[in-house]
């Protein structure tokens, strides 16, 4: 019997990288879940590679009526949350002097309000002890240059975390923080230059990036009973990047 | 399969409380451990409540001439380390004004120094990729009045996993903290029912831990479902240190 058997998971930005390998890893683990994306066909591709026991609905975490949509189809197709990962995010680079209304809006629109109005349009819908998961950024406790705003966004996150810990606690629902560092994926293929991953890659111990299934483990982690006493963690998956 | 099949893992203090309850998922999932102890009973009823692929080794971890006899038997027996958690340390109140030289020298006799020996004597034996987890507490980030050693002891150990998972990066180790937070053990059952309640009302879900809750986070980082979490202080507390 897997981990997960019976549950169900909305996992925003389930569509693609690290958030779309814990879907499947999700789903071989015996729960039913629901990803989002905001490419109908990037959304398709992804539905087909998890297989089954998974829903594509498509929608923008930052766009509040794509939610209430989300979580309409949510309630009529199973009626309840087990495990919500919001992991809809995007970082693109601008150093202070050069930063732009829209660059801060974008950022701040869907990795802070978007996955504050997640959470929040999720919680009639959520199970007593379930555990809300959410994706930071190992930015947040360095100062790389041109990550500022992505990486105050992903820290607001970790703040969040600690209110929400105990705003719902008589619930019994945990909220962690996923803290992903250098990890392979397409989005960071999109955003950085092959000198910004060597430089990565020289930061890391054991000088390779991460791969999506070892942050997908992670979360499983989270998302299962395993963890029933971790709560309010910020749980760095950076293979020690940060901590040296 | 179990997660630690074919592994074999060292638990220094693991005859009792939750490196007793961790040796006993470990075994439980594949591995051969390695358990110590003090005392001989203790470490006797530990090995036959862990049931199987478990060796007891009497010995204090402060005692360098124990831990050189500890990693002869490990290397007689099983030649190698996959996992090695230290897990030995007790905090025991005084406050500062109070501090006795006794109390500063057990107290990081055992947690750091003997800590520090444990891991050192380990590295000849342990495999590369291996996982070192050191046995913290959320003491070493709060201020609770009385534990001013102990937590600065654990705090130490973090420091510790931040310079060794760097001196070790070539070998690919592991080196993680697992800080737990308040868990019912014979230990806390002997509190006072007005200070047990106390703690349980800084824990947001009112309870708390089980011993077999902190063995699952110990298991998740001594196997490869944590194999990119390195360096990390990682509590286990329900969200006690987090509000």
């Amino acid at each position: 019997m897997g981990k997960l058997e019976g549950k169900v998971a909305v996992i925003t930005g389930g569509s693609s990288g690290m958030a779309l390998a814990s879907a499947k890893l999700f789903v071989e683990e015996g729960a039913y879940v629901f990803i989002t994306g905001r490419r109908q066909e990037q959304l398709d591709e992804a539905v087909k590679a998890i297989g089954r026991n998974v829903t594509g609905v498509k929608g923008d975490a930052a766009n509040l009526d794509d939610l209430d949509r989300l979580f309409d189809t949510v309630k009529r197709e199973k009626g309840k949350i087990d495990i919500l990962f919001a992991s809809a995010g995007k970082g693109e680079a601008l150093p202070l002097g050069q930063i732009t209304e829209e660059h801060f809006d974008a950022a701040f629109d869907l990795n802070v309000r978007g996955t504050l109005f997640t959470v929040q349009k999720a919680l009639p819908l959520l199970s007593d002890g379930a555990s809300i998961i959410m994706t930071g950024s190992n930015a947040s406790a360095k100062g790389f240059p041109g990550f500022g705003v992505y990486a105050a966004s992903k820290l607001a996150l970790r703040s969040f975390a600690r209110t929400w810990v105990n705003e719902l606690k008589d619930r019994h629902i945990r909220v962690n923080l996923l803290v992903p560092g250098a990890v392979t994926s397409p989005m960071q293929e999109e955003v950085l230059t092959k000198e910004a991953r060597e430089f990565f890659e020289s930061l890391i111990p054991r000088g390779k990036m991460g791969q999506p299934e070892e942050i997908a483990t992670v979360a499983l982690f989270l998302a299962s009973d395993d963890s029933s006493y971790v709560n309010g963690v910020a749980l760095f998956v950076d293979g020690g990047m940060t901590a040296v | 399969m179990g997660k630690l099949e074919g592994k074999v893992a060292v638990i220094t203090g693991g005859s009792s409380g939750l490196a007793l309850a961790s040796a006993k998922r470990f075994v439980e999932e594949g591995a051969y451990v390695f358990i110590t102890g003090r005392r001989q009973e203790a470490l006797d009823e530990a090995v036959k409540l862990i049931g199987r692929n478990v060796t007891g080794v009497r010995g204090d971890a402060a005692n360098l001439d124990d831990l050189d006899h500890l990693f002869d038997m490990v290397q007689k027996q099983k030649g190698k380390i996959d996992i090695l958690f230290a897990s030995v340390g007790k905090g025991e109140p005084a406050v500062l004004g109070a501090i006795s030289e006794q109390h500063f020298d057990k107290e990081f006799g055992l947690i750091v120094r003997g800590t520090l020996f444990t891991a050192q004597k380990a590295l000849p034996l342990i495999n590369d990729g291996g996982s070192i987890i050191l046995t913290g507490s959320v003491a070493s980030v709060k201020g609770f009045l009385g534990f001013g050693v102990y937590a600065a002891s654990k705090a130490a150990l973090r420091s510790f996993a931040r310079t060794w998972l760097n001196e070790l990066k070539g070998r690919k180790i592991r080196v993680n903290v697992l800080s737990p937070g308040q868990v019912d053990t014979p230990d806390s059952q002997r509190l006072d029912k007005a200070t047990r309640e106390m703690f349980e009302s800084l824990i947001p879900r009112g309870k708390m831990g089980r011993s077999e809750e902190i063995a699952a986070a110990a298991l998740f980082l001594a196997s490869d479902d944590s194999s990119y979490v390195n360096g990390m202080d990682f509590a286990v507390d329900g969200g006690f240190s987090a509000v």
